[in-house]
């Protein structure tokens, strides 16, 4: 009797082991504690045994019960643990569904980045309007009166007052620049901003010119400050782009609304400045202009150039991001075409 | 400009411990760009001097010869050469392997190896004149004519590199000339000599000045002195046509101009030296033997060295003899009175120009040339007697014969040192470190000012060749001596620290977050339009061109109109991009503009209305969910970018929608901006098929940007609310929002779930399905509270908006 007993222990722990769900685990539950189960018919057929085997068989069946019972509880565990909701496979390299696609253009992407920098240095943002006068693209920024820029082959001029000058002869503004002296009519000095916006020239188009481009100017003005505090923007632009610290050089350059003007280089990263296709085996990139802001601009400004000065500096945002990503036809960025567009997350 | 390392040699001796490499760096750091270094030796790589030994026919080629060449190397070598005048004894040239030559004198540059002709083997190749860089050196008849060094008697051994046969053992830099063009002082080799010999403080050879004295007056009328504030003429007699001695052909060449004859050579030279430009004219031909220098007279013409005749208006300036115009002064010589194979005797002009008016008449013919791109950056009067010497000098040693019969001068205008004071103080606040005076005395000395330093003050005399326009004001002299220090010497300063006030700035953070909630929640993609705008969308668009701003010479004639509206580049944008994309939606954000009155900075200005306008399109099929999308992408606008809420109204329709399906966006009575479906009209006209999309446009500048945020915290509710969806049939024309109204006091949530039309509802009637939430503030609703609620509001929804429960 003890032997058919621990058969069914037997068996029961090893279907109890089997089952792969919880409905199984269920039915083999029913099967070995159940009224019909094997072990009942056991404890059934007791009535007609001696009582010491009685009893031994007794607790012997309890035990197993019990057996059973901890067996299925321990099954349950394992199975719960383990269980999927999906019946069969799933396929895990499916793609995920996309949430809403959309970007900013590179070029705002990028001039933001650049937004952040400047306010974390405590500048404030302005912008121009897009349409300017000769006086305030030109006279105040100090070109000479026959600076082949005020011609309409390179300016784009309002029709009616191209043959007009100073304040009536309107343009679409030709650089930033301009927008400086608005700025320090508007608020004086000591002031500190950025202001970047899109500028227009009439030119050819290929893939490295453009007609409408966009560019990022700061500008300082306080007292009795030395040019090499302009360094510190040079330095919050490129830090910021590239995500490092770049070398970076001022030469001499020249610009009617600077003196001295500079021209500012940033080592080539490409070759880490040891000369390279890139950078003509310069080791150097030219990246952007600047310099110390004219004496009669801030003349056109109101602000006495004894007390004051400043210094500018001004960088072509397409040619940036063009350095970023790769791009090589500056013509994409005008082009709206979702193809190019998409690509920037 | 080229800048010959030989050329320079004349006025400076640069130590051969500085490379060209250094040289160009410094001269870019300090002075002008160097784009490029060209060392001209190594272009001659194993090009050298061979001697044929012996000659022998090719057995496979009647036109071929083999020669055996000693090239200086251990054995005489073979090579297979098609010339037509070789012999034993010949002096010629020999492309080695490894050289580049030019193949019979055109295209680029093709590497030579060893190789077989016609079976035979060849090491390199025997050229001609033209095919190493030669031609200009040494006839070149004919590319079968080898170059015969013997012939051309030229000292020159067996083996030696053909570059030290004519002086082309030089470096040359290539300077950037925008980088120039504030450097009159620079377009000579004299100006960069001097900065060099500023740079490495060494000595500097100054150039002899002096001019001819005491010979008979050579008449100069000046007419227009306005325009001509110097005019030299100096008569040289017996001259002739002749080339220039080698080195001078070789030094005009590396200098970037080409050898034309002696007399012509001569003056290029001289400008290329001292940045003076010359002119020669033949005396037989100048009327009168007298020069004048006046203004045309309308309708005068003057027929140009190259042919080209020219109508010349008042106020070009033109070289005269007593008769008629012989040159445009300081950009072209005429053909009259041009040097010829029979000059004997020239005029030689050395003149100083205004620079406007040559950069006025340049402009008018289109004709630039090395003298007026000189001139048009304003020549110092003094600098005349630099040319005339130097010119005068060349004659004598070229032509030893000849003889300098007249001179004559007009000079109305002397260039004047400008005078400028300068404080120490000014210097050490602004280059933000002390410089001691006496390195501010040499570098200023070295660049030829002349300094007097007084009680904290340097009196300076700037020099005749910086006072045209270079050097004005003491921030001019600041950065000379700045970049002379180098501006990699001066360290980088911390900004000075102002912590007034944190910046706020409202409006621009609006301006991004717009962008950054249709980018970022909406879905949409940022374009780029040109402010000019293809006439055919601004028709499609129906756009009224009234106050359009126009652009006198626009990109294209279809282009000549801006932008009053982005919907037109919308539409542009829409017919590009459909053709790879189903669906899709862009915005953009940029100025408009429109005819007007605006005054940004002072009241001298009057610009065009400008506006900041933000338009989007949602491009797809489904014309319902296209409007809706478009009108919940406004509706959520004011919540992300925390701005005034915006509402809508029907009181214009947009030119470009459908004329169902749009509403105004207004704030408070004004309109501010249009939603709507793009008409049908529009996109046809515009070339787009099948697509389908909806619009909005708006006034950016007219959203009010909150301060901060300012929602309030609710409660939330403590006892459970109920839900209930109710399904109602009501007439097409009852308005969601008139529902909405009818119950909204009733319940604490409303919601549109859907409409529906179909076979269970009657024509003319809509099914509607809302879902809605009624509680009690102070208890849980019991059933019956829940009931006489819901009856309440479907009684409601029956007398207000007569509809029935479906």
């Amino acid at each position: 009797m003890l032997e058919k007993l621990e058969r069914i222990c037997q068996v029961g722990i090893e279907s109890i082991e089997s089952a792969g769900n919880l409905d199984d685990l269920e039915a083999v539950r029913k099967e070995l504690t159940g009224k019909k189960s094997s072990l009942q018919e056991v404890l059934k057929s007791l009535g007609g045994l001696e009582t010491d085997i009685r009893k031994s068989v007794g607790m012997k069946s309890n035990e197993i019960k019990k057996n059973f019972a901890e067996k299925i509880k321990e099954r349950e565990a394992e199975i719960v643990s383990s269980a999927s909701f999906v019946e069969g496979e799933f396929d895990l390299t499916l793609p995920g569904i996309e949430v809403n696609p959309g970007s900013l253009h590179p070029i705002t992407q990028m001039c933001y980045d650049l937004n952040d920098a400047f306010r974390s240095l405590g500048f404030e943002l302005y912008s121009e309007d897009d349409i300017s006068s000769e006086k305030y693209a030109f006279d105040n920024m100090n070109f000479a009166a026959d600076h082949p820029a005020r011609q309409s082959m390179d300016t784009y001029w309002i029709d009616g007052t191209e043959n007009k000058s100073g304040a009536e002869r309107l343009c679409l503004r030709p650089h930033l620049t301009g927008g400086s002296v608005r700025y320090l009519l508007e608020k004086g000095a000591p002031a500190r901003f950025v202001y970047p916006g899109r500028v227009y020239r009439n030119e050819n188009t290929d893939a490295r010119h453009e007609r409408a481009f966009f560019q990022y100017e700061a500008l300082i003005v306080d007292k009795d400050i030395s040019f090499s505090s302009g360094r510190v923007m040079i330095d919050a632009i490129l830090e910021k782009v590239f995500g490092r610290k770049v070398r970076t050089r001022m030469r001499e350059g020249f610009f009617p609304f600077t003196e001295p003007g500079y021209e500012i280089d940033m080592q080539c990263l490409v070759c880490n400045g040891k000369g390279c296709k890139v950078c003509n085996q310069s080791g150097w990139i030219e990246v952007m202009p600047g310099g110390v802001i004219h004496p009669n601009v801030l003349k056109a400004a109101n602000l006495d150039p004894e007390i004051w000065t400043g210094f500018y500096t001004n960088i072509g945002l397409d040619r940036l991001v063009m350095m970023r990503y790769g791009v090589d036809d500056v013509r994409l960025f005008h082009s709206g075409d979702l193809r190019f567009l998409k690509q920037f997350k | 400009m080229n800048i010959s390392f030989n050329l320079l040699k004349n006025y400076i001796d640069l130590p051969e411990n500085i490379t060209p490499e250094q040289i160009a760096y410094d001269l870019t750091m300090r002075t002008v760009e160097v784009e490029d270094i060209i060392k001209t030796a190594e272009k001659f790589h194993n090009i050298v001097v061979g001697e044929i030994k012996e000659l022998y026919k090719h057995p496979n080629a009647d036109s071929l010869t083999i020669c055996m060449v000693d090239c200086g190397l251990d054995e005489d070598k073979q090579i297979v050469c098609g010339g037509t005048n070789l012999h034993v004894g010949h002096k010629v040239c020999v492309s080695m392997p490894g050289a580049n030559v030019v193949w019979h004198g055109e295209g680029d540059p093709v590497p030579i190896k060893e190789s077989k002709l016609r079976g035979e083997k060849s090491f390199g190749m025997i050229c001609a004149a033209a095919e190493v860089y030669l031609n200009d050196f040494f006839k070149n008849p004919d590319e079968r004519i080898i170059l015969d060094f013997t012939e051309e008697d030229v000292d020159c051994k067996v083996g030696q590199n053909v570059s030290e046969l004519v002086g082309m053992d030089d470096t040359i830099l290539k300077i950037d000339n925008k980088s120039l063009s504030n450097r009159p002082d620079l377009w000579g080799h004299y100006g960069v000599a001097r900065e060099l010999a500023a740079i490495y403080k060494l000595p500097f050879k100054e150039a002899p000045n002096d001019i001819p004295q005491g010979l008979p007056e050579y008449p100069v009328d000046i007419q227009s002195p306005e325009q001509c504030y110097r005019y030299a003429a100096t008569k040289i007699e017996n001259v002739y046509i002749k080339e220039s001695p080698a080195w001078m052909k070789t030094l005009i060449t590396n200098a970037g101009m080409r050898p034309i004859n002696a007399i012509v050579d001569i003056t290029n030279y001289v400008m290329l030296s001292v940045g003076q430009p010359l002119h020669a004219f033949d005396s037989s031909h100048v009327e009168g033997d007298k020069i004048v220098v006046r203004s045309a007279n309308e309708g005068e013409k003057l027929l140009l060295l190259d042919d080209l005749d020219l109508d010349l208006s008042l106020g070009d300036l033109v070289i005269c003899d007593t008769v008629e115009p012989m040159a445009l002064a300081g950009i072209k010589g005429g053909k009259k009175d041009s040097i010829l194979s029979d000059t004997t005797d020239v005029i030689l002009e050395a003149a100083s120009f205004a620079a406007t008016g040559i950069r006025r008449t340049t402009k008018r013919f289109d004709e630039k040339t090395d003298a007026s791109i000189r001139y048009e950056k304003g020549i110092d009067t003094q600098r005349v007697d630099l040319g005339i010497s130097l010119a005068l000098t060349l004659f004598k040693d070229i032509y030893p014969e000849c003889k300098i019969t007249a001179f004559g001068e007009a000079y109305p205008y002397k260039t004047d040192n400008i005078q400028i004071d300068i404080e120490q103080e000014f210097l050490d606040v602004r280059l933000g470190t002390s410089i001691a005076t006496k390195e501010i005395e040499d570098i200023l000395t070295r660049l030829g000012y002349f300094v007097n330093h007084l009680n904290g003050t340097y009196h300076c005399t700037v020099p005749t060749w910086r006072s045209t326009g270079d050097v004005s004001i003491k921030d001019d002299i600041l950065g000379d001596i700045a970049r002379l220090i180098g501006y990699e010497y001066f360290d980088a300063k911390p900004l000075p620290v102002n912590f007034e006030h944190s910046i706020i700035q409202p409006d621009y953070s609006l301006a991004r977050k717009i962008k950054e909630y249709l980018s970022f929640r909406c879905g949409f993609f940022e374009a780029f339009t040109y402010p000019w705008v293809e006439e055919k969308f601004i028709k499609a668009a129906r756009i009224n061109l009234d106050k359009a701003v126009k652009l006198s010479t626009p990109p294209s004639p279809e282009t000549a109109f801006l932008r009053s509206s982005l919907i037109p580049g919308m539409l542009d944008l829409i017919d590009k991009n459909s053709r790879n994309f189903d669906e899709f939606s862009v915005f953009e954000s940029a100025q408009v503009f429109e005819k007007g009155e605006y005054h940004p900075s002072s009241n001298d200005e009057t610009l065009p209305i400008h506006k900041n306008y933000v338009t989007g399109v949602v491009v797809g099929d489904d014309i319902k969910n296209l409007f809706l999308r478009v009108k919940g992408i406004i509706e959520g606008l004011s919540g992300y970018c925390q701005c005034e809420s915006i509402e809508f109204c029907s009181k214009n329709q947009p030119s470009w929608s459908d004329s169902k399906v749009w509403l105004n966006i207004c704030s408070g009575e004004d309109i501010i901006g249009d939603i709507g479906l793009i008409s049908l009209a529009s996109l046809t006209d515009s070339g787009i098929k099948n697509t389908r999309a909806a619009a909005f446009e708006f006034d950016a500048d007219k959203l009010t940007p909150y301060p901060s945020r300012t929602n309030n915290f609710e409660h939330l509710p403590h006892y459970p609310l109920v839900e209930q969806d109710l399904s109602l049939v009501v007439d097409e024309t009852v308005t969601w929002n008139e529902i909405k109204e009818s119950i909204k006091y009733m319940v604490k949530d409303l919601k549109f779930v859907e409409e529906y039309r179909g076979e269970q509802i009657p024509e003319g009637k809509k099914s509607v399905m809302l879902s809605l939430k009624i509680g009690n503030d102070n208890s849980t609703m019991t059933t019956k509270q829940i009931e006489k609620k819901m009856n309440g509001i479907i009684k409601l929804l029956k007398t207000k908006c007569h509809a029935e429960l479906r």
